[in-house]
């Protein structure tokens, strides 16, 4: 028998159940020494009660109090994914007739494009042709509100007047609203202030 | 359309992974899994339940946070008990608790070292504890286990009862392997000598 006892750290490895080459030699002495055995059982039995001790629960609305302040933010990439996975059919088939009609589309739009490149002069024309009909479109509103605001003849002094009557008018009416909303503010605070 | 996920069977990595995608199960099936062992670890640093329980719920909320500046390298429960540990140390140093040694420096080699680093100090560590602490944390490993300074604690809790080796210990407290032995060896003869009167 090895009449050296076991130094403070060979009793660590064994109660951490190391093993290995070196480790043997020391098992063998633990089976033969009663000191070593006896610190080693106690370590041992230490350790086993440290490993029973139990996990202590917080309160029950841990979770949701955590989560209050969590921001889970989807990444823009997996949103778009999941989008598409959830409208993309997961029958076999009607995933290919959905990924036909989408093929179909995109090449009826494609070459619409295409055609429309090709003929810049009609795309300008409609796209003339629809801005003038906007603006006039816009004008007659505006000449409605300023017949009700100001009655026939205001209107017609407005419209005679050009552009810078018009722009005159419309910054006058500006200062009108505003004076009107921060009068109001006012009004309110002070009556705010009364009351306390 | 995609089958449902079994969130409570799947590894670390992988609810993590659902998370940094913004999954809110995943966030959910994280804390469900680690909410007792950060709570635990944390009480028993600071043997106060409602600062325990604000503490860990710190921990989570940075972790959970920052989930997508997890490295997969590591495992996520050493992240999450490193947030938690160093949480439970800056509050212990703010607030000085009875945890503070009374056994002096850790680096103290000679007895005249240790007497210089030593507190000496009255024993708050019952006036500290409201009842469900003194309920729960009352048994006499409970109290030894107290009596410990803060990284033994830890150390120990780390290896003995959340299971982690000495490589993950050394890790999660950003500490030299060769420090983790030491403290671990220490706690246990610490711990050993405290409780040796319940063997006789």
């Amino acid at each position: 028998m090895n009449h050296r006892h076991l130094l403070p750290n060979e009793i660590d490895l064994l109660v951490d159940g190391e093993s290995g080459f070196g480790v043997t030699p020391l098992r063998a002495h633990v089976a033969e020494c009663d000191d070593c055995r006896t610190r080693f059982e106690a370590l041992r039995e230490l350790t086993g009660t440290i490993e029973t001790l139990p996990h202590f629960t917080p309160n029950i609305r841990f979770s949701d109090r955590v989560m209050k302040q969590v921001q889970v933010i989807e990444p823009w990439h997996v949103a778009v994914t999941d989008t598409v996975r959830r409208v993309v059919p997961s029958n076999g088939p009607m995933r290919v007739a959905a990924g036909a009609g989408v093929a179909a589309v995109g090449l009826l739009v494609s070459s619409g494009a295409v055609w429309l490149a090709f003929r810049a002069d009609l795309a300008t024309w409609v796209l003339n042709v629809a801005v003038d009909s906007s603006r006039r479109a816009l004008l007659a509103g505006a000449g409605e509100v300023a017949a009700q605001a100001l009655g026939t003849d205001g209107a017609a002094a407005l419209t005679s007047g050009g552009p810078p009557v018009l722009a005159l008018s419309a910054a006058v009416l500006a200062v009108v609203v505003v004076g009107a909303i921060l009068g109001f503010r006012r009004l309110a605070a002070v009556a705010r202030t009364t009351r306390v | 359309m995609a089958p449902p996920l079994d969130l409570p069977n799947l590894p670390d990595a992988d609810v993590v992974a659902l998370a940094q995608k913004g999954k809110e199960a995943a966030f959910r099936e994280l804390i469900r899994r680690y909410e007792r062992p950060v709570f635990s670890l944390i009480y028993r640093m600071v043997r106060d339940s409602t600062a325990a329980e604000d503490l860990a719920q710190d921990a989570f909320i940075k972790v959970l946070n920052h989930i997508d500046k997890y490295r997969p390298e590591f495992k996520f429960s050493s992240w999450l008990f490193k947030i938690a540990n160093n949480i439970a140390i800056d509050h212990l140093r703010r607030r000085q608790l009875d945890t503070i040694s009374i056994d002096g420096s850790p680096h103290a080699t000679t007895a005249s070292d240790i007497a210089a680093t030593s507190f000496d100090i009255a024993d708050s560590s019952e006036n500290a504890l409201d009842e469900l602490a003194a309920r729960e944390l009352g048994s006499e490993i409970e109290q030894a286990i107290g009596k410990l300074r803060p990284e033994y604690r830890n150390c120990i809790m780390l290896r003995h009862v959340e299971g982690r080796s000495y490589e993950e210990i050394a890790a999660t407290l950003d500490l030299p392997l060769g420090t983790v032995k030491t403290y671990i060896h220490r706690a246990r003869h610490q711990l050993r000598d405290a409780l040796e009167h319940l063997r006789e």
